[in-house]
């Protein structure tokens, strides 16, 4: 008896061991099953593709299987459940899965992904991080360039931004068009009727406007609580006004026909000075270093600062938040062109694209998933998805109203712009041209500016050249001098300290940049 | 804590005896033994196979400090470049402004922040209320809930230039604002502020935990004896806790060079970026935002060889001073 429950009793014992140690081993196995997953099924994709490839219909061959990696600014996003995903997913024959990162650690998760060598099906990617560039030379993504033209959307992309967005002349991935005239000048309206001002044409009426939203009261409460401009840590209000002065926007030719960079310019100087006497005078907020981006229109919707230059469609975001405050027929916020300088009329240009979307060899194995992939891109240009990724499902989120999009989403609806947000983040904007939003007239302001734009953008003429040393030691080098224009405009170094930060820029690595950077701009020539 | 401390060694130097004296039979008697204990060991089976995954077999992965890794190139291709990574980072200028900025940062943070919940402990424990005491102690150690992304905003809600309440208050008494957030002269006390505020109470746990354990009898002995209250703090109390505050210590200097990325990061800006960069933002920078990955794991590499040479030097300085050590 007793030898027997013994028995009885080591048999559990062992059943309990074998069952743990196997669940170890399942736990395992299990992530990797998990990864290879997807593999079993391809087979079965292409076979279903190329027996469909007879007579060239997709839409009979099995759902396409994609994984999408895009940024997000918002944290309320689109799920499977979402009618605009899986309208999306019907159109194009594809099941879909969203990776929505965000924003502010896209680069990070990037990178971080491009090092585990998961990479989803198509991830947006910024085109000059070292290590998209290394990952495209060292075969992560597939080359698309010379599919592109057999496609009715995709071979209609503009072969300059084409250029400007590939690696070592070869496409690795699908720019996202932006326009390129894209920035502006948002003024509130109210402010400058109260000092008495019209529209900055010259960058002496922009420093009397700001001047005049300090000292004269805008708001009208008697006291001394508003000041000019805001700007935060994201130093991109200092990049656009450095090109207003003259100085180049990021590479500039010098007098010999050689390229230098923007901050060994007199002209960028000049910009410098004026920045110090906006910080000295107070007309941009003191805290300006250390401000977080995430609350940068929050001074203008409280009627703290007056002026915001970025983007000219900031003017309708920053609208849309004074409006939710206190609904009124006119707007509240006007938009400008940048204001004539000392060396003409300029502005920054965009790139003409914000980053890629590349294709990856690890999730995409063969050619004709490929062309399956290609095909759902080119898709996302016809008309139909342009409007359902930017603008919704009609009825639902919008309304045409005269050939214009009337959006019927409202701030407050969370659940409605849920399944619509982030989805535009995959679009390329190559294809034909889709309705306008509702002419409003801040809209209207907004494109005129952007139109006219076109005509005073300063392009960097270093765009498409991938420098190696930018490659590996770029933010270094941009912090260097990105810090010493800090400093030098809240007056921790004066013009020695500049001179300073920059030999220090030249000796880390800025002349072999230099070099480099005018090399290959000849070669390209 | 002392019985389970000493067993490790002592059952190995008893196993090694019994394997001599067996040394002449055809079987090995750790074999038997293990026969003997076999359910017990199978027992402690999935434990070791789990450091061997998820600590033992990752930590190969330190030898990409040695490559030129590329991911997509993978591991086993990469070029091997032996020492290169390392040389560069020793002749790199930053190295120094690293190094400097980094001990600065433990030295203050071992000085002021190590003693802080010690001496709490001290003060809460001269609390004979126990409601209170119990009160207070929940009250100081509820910071450490809060995530160190909220004390960098409150941070900043405080002290910004541009309205921060305790930037006014200063305003309103001396009739200057001071720049706390981008001054480099104001980074460091910042830092270590921040984690005193948030540590302090939580570290106050193991000591009151310690103190707690502390002989009352020895106390009324004191009394007895004419002992007032900081003398008896002095030769009962600190001589009962001083093994625990030594092998804290300890642990605290194998982590150095550990200065608490998220905090430094988030306090980081264009304007203290020189007293603010440290080892840890540095191999993020380097080894996340420009994907030089075997360059930051040499960087991780050399930290982990400084933390280990710091563990091993004080705990025998420990031991020299009559300590008891952590091992």
């Amino acid at each position: 008896m007793n030898v027997k429950v013994l028995g009885v009793k080591r048999k559990i014992a062992l059943l309990c061991a074998v069952v743990m140690m196997l669940s170890v081993l399942a736990a395992c196995s299990g992530g990797n099953g998990g990864s290879n997953d997807p593999a079993p099924q391809e087979p079965a994709n292409t076979g279903g593709q190329s027996a469909g490839e007879g007579n060239a219909n997709a839409a009979q061959a099995e759902p396409l299987e994609l994984t999408i990696m895009v940024p997000a600014f918002s944290t309320e996003l689109p799920d499977g459940s979402s009618p605009v995903l899986q309208e999306l997913e019907k159109y194009t024959n594809t099941d879909i899965t969203m990776q929505f990162v965000p924003n502010s650690s896209y680069g990070d998760k990037m990178n971080i992904t491009l090092a585990s060598g998961q990479l989803p099906h198509l991830m947006v990617v910024d085109r000059n991080s070292a290590s998209y560039i290394n990952a495209a030379r060292t075969g992560a993504f597939w080359e698309i360039g010379p599919y592109l033209q057999d496609y009715p959307n995709l071979s209609q992309a503009n072969p300059i931004i084409l250029n400007n967005s590939s690696v070592d002349g070869k496409t690795y991935g699908i720019y996202r068009g932006r326009t390129l005239g894209r920035m502006g000048v948002s003024i509130n309206k109210d402010w400058m009727e109260k000092v008495g001002l019209s529209e900055p044409k010259t960058i002496d009426e922009f420093y009397n406007l700001l001047k005049a939203f300090k000292e004269q009261d805008p708001d009208g409460n008697g006291k001394d609580d508003t000041y000019g401009t805001v700007i935060t840590k994201y130093a991109g209000p200092w990049d656009i006004m450095q090109v207003w002065f003259g100085a180049p926007n990021k590479w500039g030719e010098g007098a010999d026909g050689k390229l230098v960079p923007t901050h060994m310019t007199p002209e960028y100087k000049e910009a410098l000075k004026f920045f110090k006497k906006l910080y000295d005078e107070g007309l941009v907020n003191s805290d300006f270093a250390v401000m977080d981006p995430a609350v940068w229109l929050d001074p203008i919707v409280n009627g703290q600062a007056g002026v915001m230059v970025d983007v000219a469609d900031a003017a309708r975001r920053i609208d849309g938040r004074m409006q939710e405050k206190a609904e009124r027929e006119e707007p509240y916020i006007d938009v400008f062109q940048a204001p004539v300088g000392p060396k003409g009329h300029r502005d920054m240009p965009t790139s003409g694209y914000a980053n890629v979307i590349a294709i990856s060899k690890s999730a995409v194995k063969t050619e004709e998933e490929l062309k399956r992939v290609l095909e759902f891109l080119d898709k996302l240009g016809d008309v139909e998805m342009q409007m359902l990724l930017g603008y919704g499902i009609e009825g639902r989120h919008y309304e045409m109203v005269d050939g214009y999009i009337k959006p019927l989403t409202t701030p407050e609806d969370v659940a409605l712009v849920k399944e619509l947000e982030g989805m535009n983040q995959m679009l390329t904007f190559i294809g034909p041209v889709t309705p306008q939003l509702e002419m409003t007239v801040i809209n209207e302001k907004v494109m005129q500016v952007q139109t006219a734009n076109e005509e005073i953008v300063v392009s960097n003429p270093a765009e498409p050249l991938v420098s190696e040393v930018y490659a590996q030691k770029g933010q270094q080098l941009d912090n260097i001098i990105a810090d010493a224009r800090i400093k030098y405009i809240v007056g921790q170094i004066d013009d020695n300290g500049l001179d300073q930060a920059i030999a220090l820029w030249r000796s880390s690595g800025g002349d072999d940049y230099i070099a480099e950077i005018n090399k290959l701009y000849e070669e390209a020539k | 804590m002392d019985s389970t401390l000493q067993s490790g060694p002592d059952a190995a130097v008893k196993a090694k005896k019994s394997k001599a004296t067996v040394l002449g039979s055809q079987r090995p008697s750790w074999i038997g033994k293990v026969k003997k204990d076999r359910w017990l060991y199978v027992l402690l089976l999935p434990g070791l196979i789990y450091f061997l995954v998820f600590k033992y077999l990752p930590m190969w992965g330190v030898l990409i400090a040695f490559q030129n890794f590329q991911p997509f190139v993978g591991f086993w291709n990469s070029e091997w470049v032996g020492l290169e990574n390392f040389r560069n980072f020793f002749a790199n200028p930053d190295f120094v402004r690293l190094l400097r900025n980094t001990f600065i940062l433990a030295v203050y943070d071992l000085v002021f922040f190590f003693p802080a919940p010690i001496i709490v402990a001290l003060l809460l424990n001269e609390i004979r209320v126990n409601v209170i005491k119990r009160f207070i102690q929940t009250m100081v150690y509820v910071p450490h809930f809060i995530s160190m992304v909220i004390v960098a905003s409150m941070t900043y809600v405080f002290l910004t230039t541009q309205g921060g309440v305790l930037n006014e208050a200063v305003f309103q008494i001396t009739g200057r604002r001071i720049d706390f957030l981008a001054d480099p002269d104001w980074f460091r006390p910042l830092i270590i502020l921040q984690i005193m505020w948030k540590e302090t109470g939580w570290g106050t746990i193991i000591f009151l935990a310690a103190l707690a354990s502390v002989d009352v009898e020895q106390y009324e002995a004191a009394v007895v004896d004419g002992a007032n209250r900081f003398q008896r703090l002095w030769h009962v109390t600190l001589p009962a806790i001083s093994s625990v505050i030594v092998i804290l210590l300890i642990l605290r200097l194998g982590n150095f060079l550990d200065n608490g990325f998220e905090q430094i990061f988030l306090m980081t800006n264009s304007l203290n970026r020189t007293v603010a960069d440290v080892f840890d933002t540095y191999v993020y920078f380097v080894g996340i935002t420009q994907g030089a990955f075997s360059y930051s794991t040499a960087i991780g590499l050399f930290k982990s060889i400084v933390g280990i040479v710091l563990i091993y030097g004080s705990n025998w300085l420990a031991k020299r001073f009559g300590q008891e050590g952590l091992y």
